[in-house]
């Protein structure tokens, strides 16, 4: 839920509030709901390191993984993470237009990424390897595809924080909005590139 | 869409002159609700008073729908070979009572305390988020039911609430019950998960100055220590569970032994989530009773910071022991010795709760109230509890002990024994603060003693039952195996099932113990400090304003509000009353905050929540169903975003304005 | 004085508390009691759990004691408001240091019994133990580690009861066909689960002749409660005698008795799923049963030598009558292994249970039998469904099994 407390209202205008730790309630709820998020990949990863290599039929992972082609993809992720630096950084200058310009580039980036992914399913797919194919090949969508939800749903955090600036539905503090953001964009990033390590270059 | 008409625009019960509330522009896509007195307002109130009521209220039906699941399974053992249940209904029964006591009774009692008593115990106003607060207590609750609709839809779960693959695949439970068990503990999981999110960023950015963490009551400390528990026990029964769901409704082989799956993967997911669970039910526990002793001891707790520690230490140790579960699965030898180990060092830190209460009523001015009786009983039985824990940590004896009514023993005298009886500590305790009156004592004693005998005649033989060899989970016990004598199990399953007739006469005293204190006009109002109670949720009105506290007070001391009525005389060093809470009070407020900021009543919590089982009956049916409830969470959640959380209109005043400077709260979610 | 008195009422209470632990011990006549051992397995466990159980008793009772002790002595009395002290932090590390010795003392022979438990080099008998709903499927390989030795050269299979002698370190491979089992005779060893795709070792040994009950302990869904198992220990010439019999050739019944009439009914109706090695069609061709046509865990019990164990049906009804079972079931340990290979005469036999069981057996043990809800399993059965015998063809059933010995 920490989405819908990201996206939208601050509540009141009267600017930032006193809290214990000195940190806003959404930036720590963001922290805390990133902790329980470790834990989730944490159990998917799992699952997949310890099915990896059990393929009953259909192709063996490393007969279909086209590392270069993810390796590119990847790359394009990780240049996101960069894009959504700029974007904070615009962000907390008050400079709506770059914010805006950043948060675009890092939404079109992450796009591509997912269309990347999109792609990469249906040429696993047309060679052989179903949902249903092989415990690996259940194990490999199941924890790709909950990352790539990550990041659609980022992007749609992203296209969201965009239209409200643009539009100055951001009653509280814009930059803290686009830092929280942030702290999920780049959370999704680093997952991708633990998921890249394990699942891609690490053979079985 | 009548419902998203606004409401009357009077308000406030809360204060002593009410505050008038003017109708506001639409902010959101909907007029959003302003306040009212009626029963509609506790469909769109964000407020965590209101809504822990609503925790308990709905914790409590539930209460009784699992109770009378456990009155039949014991009615089929009274006697051998039980006609009451078929087997295929015996093991529904187990299955949903085991789910519905620790997801829907417990859990969401637990959740109903610290709804209500962490922002009074560290002098916030609300908590972080008080809309995903709404949207949490919904969940559970709609959850909570669409569990329970498969009852009449073809049959509840069937595989226990461990659910060990393969045997909750389609080929072994062809019926929707497991369907319906997943999806509802991943809606009533959404709930845990954004309770745990709200209150730890409660407690740790809401507290009142001078609230600092080794100056919070033990109680909000436990909470803490549960809420990183669930943060991190949630994912990972979510990923089992989506697992499963996969599997079960997408033809995913990920618990099929044909494919060459290992069906310990489920038993290892499941159990770092479960063992951790166990610590989510008995804490909040552990620490209303750590409340309780010292008020009635007229004594602060015993060692504090080491009972605040060893919650600490049990919730940190409590993710190490989770094989302890699976010492008969087949696992290696040096897998076993650690997780034995580990278990029995997390004896350590729960047998010190149990030295510090002990040693907290030592030297103390005791007083028998029911809630001090019910803190005993925990106590004591939670000691049988832990001990009978200590002989199965040890691995090999486990071997003998696991799956027979050994076990069903232990984990009732801590979960019931222990997590219930602190529960109802907390009822009869905190009673007259939300209810503003006290329950009958006398009724309450025999509420106390009747669940004492009958939880103890219940689960006690039980002990006996294991020891002799009668497994868990049997839907028939036979005379054959059970023996002659002094032993005999027919016996001892006799005595047991009449024990759980008597635990729920118990329960039901507690019920018309409700009934007659607020039907009865014999019974007066309670006093404002009927306890003479020490922390800061005492501090304020019975039952407390909406805003919590006119005036948010400086905290200088562990139970702050007991150093401000008592204190101690400068010559003979002897601990004097100094001011009557009554006085307290009246100073705190004589200041008040002004211009404070109460969230606003929303429709989007329930909507949102409404949508979930919506998409839940559709992966089970039919998915344009899962299409028209995504449709709906979509389009509540853009709602939602376009909600500002406090409407300006809610700013409030409080009546006796003298000035003073403006404290706010920071109203998010 | 008072203290004093107090006191030594405590120990009488520590006694009683004792004595009632030290009874559970002793108790008779309960066939899984978790604290008879019978063989070296489980007295190694009960060996560490007694006094694992005597210390848990006396910390108990030191707690209630001064749990009573407060109680009694710091009620309100009309007493000063105590002082609001805030703990002692060396009374609290001692009351810590104090349960870590006790579980180091604990932890210490823990981990010794576990390493112990799980050797596996001394095996001098391996069995092959197979779970499924909901029965349990055994099998003496004749390839085996010592099968030589004990006389297995062709590999037996049976079910219900697992006979093995006495005296003998048995390593039993566990796995399962379907769900997951657990194997567990209290008295010879502790439980350890059967999983499918997995094999577990279970050590197993009985030092006295007799027979000891067991159940799965690991839910298995509908009949969970219907799962049982015996081991039965027999002296090793008798053992040798019992193996001598389950290799025996099949001896088919004299024509134009009511067991010839029963051994076509039984060809026709349940070879398909039972076995009955040497059993033979007319034509002289060799009957093979095809259980994994049928059953959804692709097996069914071997009835070869049915009349040689004295339980059916996952052990869950006796095949001897009330008066016999007891002759057997009570008998001592020299007596015992007589009147086990005596198996079931008719005199003996249950009838009752066996042809109710035969008359429709999903009504006796709840299975999934219903033939119009297969659905979900392509028509396979989960337990055997109800063959709608006549009365006739189960006179003659009965006739024919109670020769199977």
């Amino acid at each position: 839920m920490a989405d819908t407390a990201v996206a939208h209202s601050h509540g009141s205008d009267h600017g930032a509030h006193h809290t214990t730790t000195g940190l806003s309630n959404n930036k720590l709820a963001m922290w805390v709901f990133l902790g329980s998020e470790c834990l989730l990949f944490g159990g998917l990863i799992s699952t997949y390191m310890l099915y990896k290599g059990r393929v009953s039929e259909g192709p063996q992972p490393d007969q279909i993984y086209d590392i270069p082609f993810t390796s590119v993809s990847s790359f394009i992720l990780l240049m996101s993470s960069l894009t959504m630096v700029l974007a904070v950084s615009a962000a907390q200058r008050k400079d709506d237009r770059n914010t805006n310009l950043w948060l675009s580039v890092t939404a079109v980036l992450g796009a591509t990424f997912v269309g990347g992914q999109v792609y990469e399913f249906t040429a696993f797919y047309r060679e052989g390897l179903g949902f249903t194919t092989s415990l690996f090949g259940s194990s490999f969508y199941t924890l790709t595809g909950f990352h790539g939800v990550h990041v659609t749903v980022g992007i749609i955090m992203l296209g969201a924080l965009v239209g409200m600036i643009r539009r100055q539905r951001i009653p509280g503090d814009k930059a803290e909005a686009v830092e929280m953001v942030g702290l999920y964009w780049h959370f999704v990033d680093v997952v991708w590139i633990v998921i890249f390590t394990l699942v891609y270059l690490i053979p079985s | 869409m009548a419902i998203i008409e606004r409401p009357s625009t009077e308000v406030a019960p809360s204060g002593a002159s009410p505050a008038v509330v003017v109708p506001s522009e639409a902010l959101g896509v909907f007029k959003r609700p302003a306040a009212s007195t009626s029963w509609r307002d506790w469909l769109v109130t964000v407020d965590h008073k209101k809504l822990g009521i609503m925790y308990g209220v709905a914790a409590f039906f539930f209460f009784i729908v699992g109770g009378v699941e456990a009155l039949l399974i014991r009615l089929q053992l009274i006697g051998p070979d039980g006609k009451v249940l078929s087997a295929d209904q015996y093991n529904q029964m187990f299955t949903m009572h085991a789910t519905t006591m620790v997801f829907l009774f417990v859990m969401p009692m637990a959740a109903a305390f610290a709804n209500y008593f962490v922002p009074l115990q560290i002098g916030a106003r609300d908590v972080a988020f008080p809309r995903i607060n709404a949207f949490g207590f919904w969940c559970f609750l709609f959850g909570g039911i669409f569990l329970n609709t498969s009852w009449f839809l073809g049959g509840a779960a069937d595989g226990g609430w461990f659910m060990y693959a393969p045997n909750s695949s389609t080929l072994f439970s062809p019926s929707h019950g497991i369907d319906f068990w997943g999806l509802g503990l991943q809606i009533t999981g959404i709930a845990s998960l954004t309770g745990a999110i709200n209150l730890i960023v409660t407690i740790l950015n809401m507290r009142a100055p001078g609230m600092k963490l080794m100056r919070m009551p033990i109680f909000t400390w436990m909470v803490l220590v549960t809420q990183f528990l669930l943060l991190f026990a949630i994912p990972v029964i979510t990923v089992a569970l989506f697992l499963l769901m996969f599997q079960r409704s997408f033809d995913a082989t990920f618990f099929d032994v044909a494919s060459g799956a290992d069906p310990l993967l489920w038993q290892h997911l499941f159990w770092i989530f479960g063992h951790p669970e166990v610590y989510i039910l008995i804490l909040p526990s552990f620490g209303i009773v750590s409340e309780v002793i010292p008020v009635f001891s007229k004594k602060p707790l015993f060692g504090y910071p080491i009972v605040a520690m060893s919650g600490a230490a049990i919730g940190f140790v409590g993710w190490g022991v989770w094989a302890h579960h699976m010492f008969a699965s087949g696992l290696g030898p040096v897998s076993v010795t650690v997780f034995s180990l580990a278990t029995m060092a997390i004896a350590v830190p729960t047998g010190v709760k149990i030295v510090n209460w002990v040693m907290t009523m030592w030297g103390g001015k005791l007083v028998f109230t029911v809630p001090m009786l019910f803190a005993i009983g925990l106590v004591v039985q939670f000691t049988i509890g832990g001990l009978s824990g200590v002989t199965h940590a040890v691995a090999p004896s486990d071997t003998q002990q696991t799956d027979t009514y050994y076990i069903v023993a232990h984990f009732h005298y801590v979960l019931f024994g222990g997590a219930i009886f602190g529960l109802f500590s907390g009822f009869y305790y905190w009673w007259p603060k939300m209810f503003r009156k006290q329950l009958n004592e006398n009724l309450g004693r025999w509420n106390f003693w009747l669940m004492v005998i009958g939880m103890n005649m219940t689960f006690g033989p039980m002990h006996i039952l294991g020891l002799q060899g009668q497994p868990r989970r049997m839907q028939v016990w036979t005379e054959a195996r059970a023996g002659e004598g002094f032993f005999d199990l027919g016996f001892w399953n006799r005595i047991s099932s009449i024990g759980s007739f008597i635990l729920s006469i118990g329960v039901l005293m507690f019920i018309i113990n409700v009934v007659y204190t607020h039907k009865s006009k014999k019974v007066a109002i309670a006093p404002l400090d009927p306890w003479d109670a020490r922390t800061l949720e005492w501090m304020t009105d019975n039952p407390p304003k909406e805003h919590n506290f006119d005036s948010v007070p400086t905290v200088n001391h562990l139970d702050e509000f007991f150093h401000r009525k008592y204190a101690e005389d400068s010559t003979t060093h002897e601990l004097k009353q100094v001011a009557s809470a009554e006085q307290v009070l009246s100073e705190l407020n004589a200041h008040p905050d002004e211009h404070i900021h109460m969230p606003s009543r929303s429709y989007w919590p329930i909507l949102l929540a409404l949508a979930l089982p919506v998409i839940g009956y559709g992966l089970i049916y039919n998915m344009m169903i899962t299409a028209v409830g995504v449709a709906l969470v979509l389009f509540t959640m853009f709602g939602w975003a376009m909600e500002p959380s406090t409407s300006p209109d809610d700013d409030f005043d409080p009546p006796a304005s003298e000035g003073g400077h403006t404290k706010e709260l920071a109203p998010l979610g | 004085m008072r203290t004093m008195r107090r006191r030594s009422i405590a120990a009488k209470a520590a006694l009683v508390a004792g004595i009632g632990v030290f009874l559970g011990g002793c108790a008779k006549d309960a066939p899984q009691d978790t604290w008879q051992p019978a063989g070296p397995n489980a007295e190694k466990i009960d060996n560490l759990q007694r006094p694992i159980f005597y210390v848990a008793g006396v910390v108990g009772v030191i707690v209630f004691a001064a749990v009573a002790w407060v109680i009694y002595r710091y009620r309100d009395r009309g007493q000063a408001i105590p002082e609001q002290t805030h703990g002692k932090p060396a009374l609290e590390i001692t009351l810590t240091v104090i349960p870590v010795l006790i579980l180091i003392g604990v932890g210490v022979p823990t981990v010794g019994t576990i390493f112990d438990l799980a050797k596996t080099d001394d095996t001098e008998m391996v069995i092959n133990v197979t779970g499924q709903q909901w029965w349990w499927e055994y099998d003496y390989p004749a390839n085996g580690a010592n099968a030589e030795q004990f006389g297995i050269e062709e590999p037996i299979v049976t079910s219900g009861q697992l006979v093995i002698p006495e005296d003998t370190k048995v390593l039993l491979r566990l796995t399962s066909r379907d769900v997951i089992h657990s194997f567990w005779i209290p008295k010879l060893n502790g439980k350890k689960d059967s999983v499918p795709g997995r094999v577990h070792l279970l050590r197993l040994e009985g030092s006295e002749p007799g027979i000891y009950a067991g159940q799965c302990t690991e839910f298995c869904g509908l009949s969970h409660a219907y799962m049982r198992m015996e081991t039965v220990v027999l002296s090793r010439p008798d053992y040798d005698a019992w193996v001598a019999n389950q290799l025996e050739a099949y001896t088919p019944p004299e024509e134009g008795t009511l067991a010839a009439e029963g051994e076509s009914v039984f060809i026709q109706q349940c070879s398909r799923c039972h076995q009955v090695n040497g059993l033979q069609n007319d034509d002289g061709s060799l009957i093979v049963s095809a259980p994994e046509q049928y059953m959804v865990a692709g097996a069914a019990p071997n009835l070869t030598n049915l009349m040689t164990r004295n339980t059916f049906a996952g052990a869950s009804w006796d095949l001897l009558r009330p008066g016999c079972r007891d002759d057997v079931w009570n008998s001592n340990s020299e007596e015992f292994g007589a009147k086990y290979l005596a198996g079931i005469s008719e005199d003996c036999l249950n009838q009752k249970d066996l042809r109710e069981w035969l008359r429709n057996a999903p009504e006796k043990k709840p299975m999934y039998a219903d033939p119009t809800q297969l659905a979900a399993t392509d028509g396979k059965y989960r337990g055997m469904p109800a063959l709608g015998l006549t009365e006739d063809q189960i006179n003659a059933l009965v006739a024919y099994l109670l020769e199977r010995k």
